[in-house]
Formats: structure tokens, C-alpha cells, sequence
């Protein structure tokens, strides 16, 4: 899932700064400065997303030829290894194009550029499917172009803008890509709706199951990113009259779309390698389900015992399981264990959500201590987290890690303590540079990533999802707190920060709750 | 350009480490029916094998095995495909006991799904 995020990430930057370069920066007259700067940077868009595809086929084909006894000349015929080396070659063709300083070369990526994207969507869910395979192929292909010239050609605006001594020239930017990304939107929200209709196909899809939570995630991120998008539109229309201030809250703004943007693409990364929801007819969750889970009930904070859950089989024998098995079912105690976690993680990040809002204000300074209380999180983490690992199992430290389950949570524990020890040292102002500032809205917007492509293996589809349904809200939270911090710390004036300042811990307080209501029965 | 190229990059290693942790192999192409079913009982000695996915399969590049009761485990022949979303093996002739076919299915965009159908025969 790795290597399809990047490659739709990197398709859509690709193709974006091939848009904004033909549809923005010439025909504003942009200098040749800032227009050799610009193709640079898209040229190595295009080269990394070359390298992302070739990594893609050799990690399939790798895995068909170790396990399944396929030679190389067996997997050159597969339909994916034709569509990955189309979109492969016209990458690589797009960034020899654009290493050109010749506008005829500009104009000759346009065909490389729509042969990324048909090959982009020959590899999607609508090229398997059997009925109206065409029309979603069609609207495939509209919502990746849609992505592409809106969020894509974003990161291009901000280098032009920053570049760009000229104001009135700098509008124009501002002015045309606002008109492009009008009409991107329509296209992706026309591909988005249209193959919402066919591979969700009912309420209960939406609410039911893996693939409608992580629409419904994707939906919640492009009314963030749209809201963002509304206020850089009248900014847009006021810029004759002040432009300076307006243009700086501007590219202020469009960095948090690019960030909830990226977040998106994950999202849809993970929407790739979930089965449609229309095809999903036993194995949903109900509503009645979905309510009684959510149900409040007392937090667990008292632990049954270690030798109370089930023996942990061997490393070898885990990982051979895991092959053909979706993981096995917890008992009562696995479960009492995992959401006893979850409640005393959740009373941690509660009281920091707490202790972070009082902080905005200079009477209480002592609350600015609030991140330390994550150390104790990240501890708590690594002890706890995967019981039949080191320290408390008798799977070793390093085999462990062949298990995606617990190198997500050393990593989550690594970011953690990260995030900790710079924002306590960025809070107390121990440390006053800027860049140990931005550590903490980076690592919380990452984090919040991470957890959406998240999952717990619990040998039950219906568990899993109910799982999802907690780790999903986490996952969102997680982000706009950190694209909130990120606002707060980078707009010109407090007074513009003010929302952002207290959004960020309104949304850790929201995830310590929905920890605490997270159960396993 | 030079002064956030450092921020860039911190901003891309961040973002490698979100994506470098890998995922649990979920996946799209779903076993919607099967013959057998799982925890079938069926009559042999002659059994057809018969999978149905909720999207076009490439059989061509798909597995079939069958692992007997004593962990014997035999590559199965995929006949060829007479419609997109199936796999079917020849038909075989199995002695009573429990068996196990796994399933590993290539769809058209790479993705690999692997799953477990257990029966009995009698």
C-alpha cells in the first residue's frame, strides 16, 4: 500500500505542475526564472514517481515469482506489469521533457501526461470491475485529474508565489489557478459521486463497512480542504486592494490544503486495496451493531493479568499463519487487555488536550508542561502495545518486527516521543527556533496518516471494522490537529491564529474521548 | 529556495516514514462463492473446484493448492478461464478426510489476495 500512495501522490504532483505550468504560469507570463525553477521541481516529481512505479512492479513481481513459482517471462505477460511500465516510461519521458528548456518540450508532455494518468486508472478498482466498466473507468479518470490540477498543482502555486517579486503578477497566479481549481473540484467531486453510486450502493455500505468509513474520511478531508479553499477564494477576489498581507495568508492556507490533500491521497491509497462495499453483502455492520459498540460504558482501567491471554505462538509459526489467514480471534482477555490500552491512553491524551487548551492562556504556565504526559504514552506503548513480543512475550525485539502490527506501534512510539520532547522544549521555550516548532504539528498530521492505513488483524471481518470505526475518527482528528498547529504557527497575526490556536487542542481532547469509548465487545 | 529545502526534506522524511510502514495485505478481489463452501462435507471421490471473485481475476497468473490432513500440499492445474471473475481447477479424485484449498488471486492492478476454503470429504 506503501508504493500505491506514493505513486498516486507523486501522479498527482506530477500532473499538477504540468497543469499549473501550462495553464497558470504561461499564460501569466511568468518569468523565465521562476519558470525554469518550476519544471525543475515537476521534473522531479515525475522522476520519483518513475522510480515508485519500477519499485511497485518489482515488489509485485517479486512476490509472485518468491511464492508462487512464477518465472519473470511468466509476469512480463500480467496485465500490471504492462500498465506499470506504460505509466513508468511516460514518467520518465515527462521528466527528460521538462529537464528541457524549450516551451515545444513543455507542450509535448501533454501526451505523456494522459498516458500516466489512463495507466494510473487502468490499474484501478474500474478496470476489474465486470459491470459499466467504462463509465467507471470515465470517472476514474476525472476524479484523478480533478486531484491532480487542484491539490497536485498546489505546491506549484506556493513556489511561484514565493518566487515572485512582482504583486500584480503574483495575482494573476492566484487569480487563474483559482479558476482551475474551481473547475477541478467539480470534475473530482462529479468522479467521486459517480463511483460513490456504484461501488457503495446503499446507506448501510456507507456506514457498514471498511470501504464506506474510509469514503466517508476522504469526504470529511475535502470539506476541510474546501474550507480552506473558500477562504483563499475571497482572498483572491480582495487582492487589488492589498495584496501583500492577502497573498501571504494565501500560500498560508493552500500549505494546509496541500497537507489535508496529501492525508486524502493516503485515504484513497487505502480505498484501492479495500474491496468495493457493493460487493460486500455478508459481513456488514448494522446500525444497531455500530450503536451498541459506540455505546458509553465504564473505562476499563483495570488489566487482566499477562498470563491470562492466549500463549503466543512462535515467530515463525505467526508469520506462516498470517500468509493465508487474516489474523485470529482475540478471547475475552486479548480483548480486556487491548482496551484497557486504549482507556489509559486515552485518559493521557484527554488530560493533555486539557492541559494544552488551559496553556493558551498566561495563567496557567504550569500547563505548559502538557507534553511530557506523551513520554508516559510512548512507554505505555512499547510495553503494552504487543503483549507476545519483547519485553513482556517471548517473541525477540528484532524478529518482531516482521510483523506490520508492531513496527506501526514502534514507529507510533518513536513519533510520539519525538513530538514530546520538542514541543515541551518548543512550549516552555527552551528551544525558540522555528523549525523545532513545526515538529509537532508535522509529526501529529503524520500520525494521524499512519492510523488511517492502521489495522488490527483480529481474524474477524465484522471486529475489524468496528475497530476501523475508532481508528478512523483518531486518524482525523490527529490530522487536523496537527494542520491547525501548523496554521497557528504560520499566519502573519494572532488574531487570524486565534481558531487555529484552539482547534488543535479541542481535537486532542475529542481523541482522548474516543479512545475511551473504544471496545473490543 | 535554498532555506526550505531543509524543511523540505525533513517534511519528506516525515512522510517516508508514514508511508515505509507497511500495511496488513488487505485487499480488493473478494471470494464472493465458492465450491466447495468453507466447512463443506461433500461426497466424492470426484470434487470440482470452483471460485467466484467480486472482480475480473488474472487466472493466468493466480495459485490454487490443496493441503491434505497431513500437511501434503500440491499445486493445483487452473483450467483456463470461462468468465473473468472465476478460477476453476480440473476436477479431482480425493479420499475421505479434511482438506484446505488455498487461494491466491492477482487482480488486474498488482494486488495479490490470498484466502483459506476448508472442506471434508467423505
Amino acid at each position: 500500500m506503501f508504493l500505491r500512495a506514493a505513486t498516486l501522490a507523486l501522479e498527482a504532483f506530477t500532473l499538477g505542475g504540468l497543469a499549473f505550468l501550462l495553464a497558470v504560469a504561461l499564460p501569466s507570463r511568468i518569468d523565465s526564472e521562476s519558470l525554469r525553477a518550476l519544471r525543475r521541481v515537476a521534473s522531479w516529481f515525475a522522476l520519483a514517481l518513475c522510480i515508485a512505479q519500477i519499485l511497485s512492479v518489482a515488489t509485485s513481481s517479486a512476490i509472485l515469482m518468491g511464492g508462487s513459482g512464477f518465472s519473470f517471462r511468466d509476469i512480463v505477460t500480467a496485465d500490471f506489469f504492462f500498465m506499470s511500465t506504460a505509466l513508468g516510461l511516460s514518467a520518465l519521458a515527462l521528466f527528460l521533457l521538462l529537464r528541457a528548456t524549450s516551451r515545444a518540450a513543455l507542450f509535448a508532455c501533454a501526451p505523456f501526461a494522459l498516458m500516466v494518468c489512463a495507466a494510473s486508472v487502468g490499474m484501478s478498482h474500474a478496470a476489474g470491475r465486470l459491470d459499466h466498466r467504462e463509465l467507471l473507468l470515465v470517472l476514474t479518470a476525472l476524479h484523478h485529474a480533478g486531484t491532480a490540477a487542484w491539490i497536485g498543482a498546489m505546491p506549484f502555486l506556493l513556489i511561484a508565489l514565493r518566487n515572485e517579486t512582482n504583486q500584480a503578477r503574483a495575482a494573476r497566479y492566484a487569480r487563474r489557478f483559482s479558476a482551475m481549481a474551481i473547475t477541478c473540484v467539480s470534475l473530482l467531486v462529479l468522479g467521486g459521486v459517480g463511483m460513490a453510486i456504484f461501488y457503495v450502493g446503499s446507506w448501510q455500505g456507507v456506514y457498514g463497512t471498511t470501504y464506506g468509513v474510509m469514503m466517508l474520511a476522504k469526504i470529511y478531508l475535502l470539506l476541510l480542504i474546501l474550507g480552506m479553499g473558500a477562504g483563499n477564494f475571497f482572498i483572491v477576489r480582495q487582492m487589488e486592494r492589498e495584496p501583500a498581507p492577502l497573498l501571504l495568508r494565501l500560500r498560508r492556507f493552500s500549505e494546509v490544503e496541500i497537507g489535508l490533500g496529501f492525508t486524502a491521497i493516503l485515504a484513497a491509497a487505502s480505498l484501492t486495496s479495500q474491496p468495493p462495499a457493493v460487493d460486500l453483502t455478508h459481513d456488514r455492520l448494522t446500525s444497531h451493531e455500530i450503536v451498541e459498540r459506540m455505546r458509553w460504558v465504564q473505562p476499563r482501567l483495570t488489566s487482566p493479568p499477562l498470563a491470562a491471554l492466549v500463549p503466543p505462538t512462535s515467530i515463525d509459526i505467526a508469520i506462516q499463519e498470517s500468509l493465508f489467514r487474516s489474523g485470529t480471534a482475540n478471547d475475552a482477555n486479548d480483548s480486556a487487555w487491548s482496551e484497557y490500552n486504549h482507556h489509559w491512553a486515552g485518559v493521557i491524551v484527554l488530560a493533555a488536550g486539557l492541559l494544552a487548551l488551559l496553556a493558551r492562556s498566561r495563567r496557567f504556565k504550569w500547563a505548559q508542561h502538557w507534553p511530557l504526559l506523551f513520554i508516559g504514552l510512548a512507554v505505555f506503548i512499547l510495553l503494552r502495545a504487543d503483549p507476545e513480543n519483547w519485553p513482556l512475550g517471548p517473541r525477540p525485539f528484532w524478529a518482531s518486527f516482521s510483523s506490520p502490527d508492531v513496527l506501526q506501534h514502534r514507529i507510533y512510539a518513536l513519533l510520539i516521543t519525538a513530538f514530546a520532547v520538542f514541543e515541551w522544549a518548543v512550549e516552555t521555550g527552551r528551544v525558540k527556533s522555528r523549525a523545532a516548532s513545526y515538529v509537532f504539528p508535522l509529526i501529529c498530521a503524520a500520525g494521524g496518516a499512519l492510523l488511517l492505513t492502521h489495522s488490527h488483524a483480529l481474524g474477524n471481518i465484522k471486529e475489524e471494522m468496528l475497530a476501523e470505526m475508532s481508528h478512523t475518527p483518531i486518524a482525523l482528528l490527529g490530522a487536523t490537529a496537527g494542520w491547525s498547529r501548523w496554521l497557528e504557527l504560520r499566519l502573519p497575526d494572532k488574531r487570524n491564529s486565534k481558531i487555529a490556536a484552539y482547534a488543535w487542542p479541542v481535537c486532542i481532547i475529542l481523541v482522548g474521548i474516543v479512545l475511551l469509548d473504544y471496545r473490543e465487545s | 529556495m535554498t532555506h526550505f529545502f531543509p524543511r523540505y526534506l525533513f517534511l519528506a522524511a516525515i512522510f517516508s516514514l508514514v508511508l515505509g510502514v507497511p500495511r496488513l495485505a488487505l485487499a480488493h478481489a473478494v471470494l464472493i462463492e465458492s465450491t466447495p463452501s468453507a466447512h463443506a462435507t461433500l461426497k466424492g471421490p470426484e470434487i470440482a473446484i470452483h471460485l467466484k471473485f467480486n472482480s475480473r481475476i488474472d487466472g493466468a497468473h493466480s495459485r490454487l493448492y490443496l493441503a491434505d490432513s497431513t500437511g501434503k500440499v500440491q499445486m493445483l492445474t487452473i483450467a483456463p478461464q470461462v468468465a473473468l471473475d472465476t478460477l476453476t481447477a480440473q476436477s479431482m479424485k480425493l479420499a475421505a478426510g479434511a482438506y484446505t484449498i488455498r487461494w491466491q488471486a492477482l487482480a488486474g492492478d498488482g494486488h495479490i489476495t490470498r484466502g483459506e476454503i476448508v472442506f471434508a470429504v467423505q
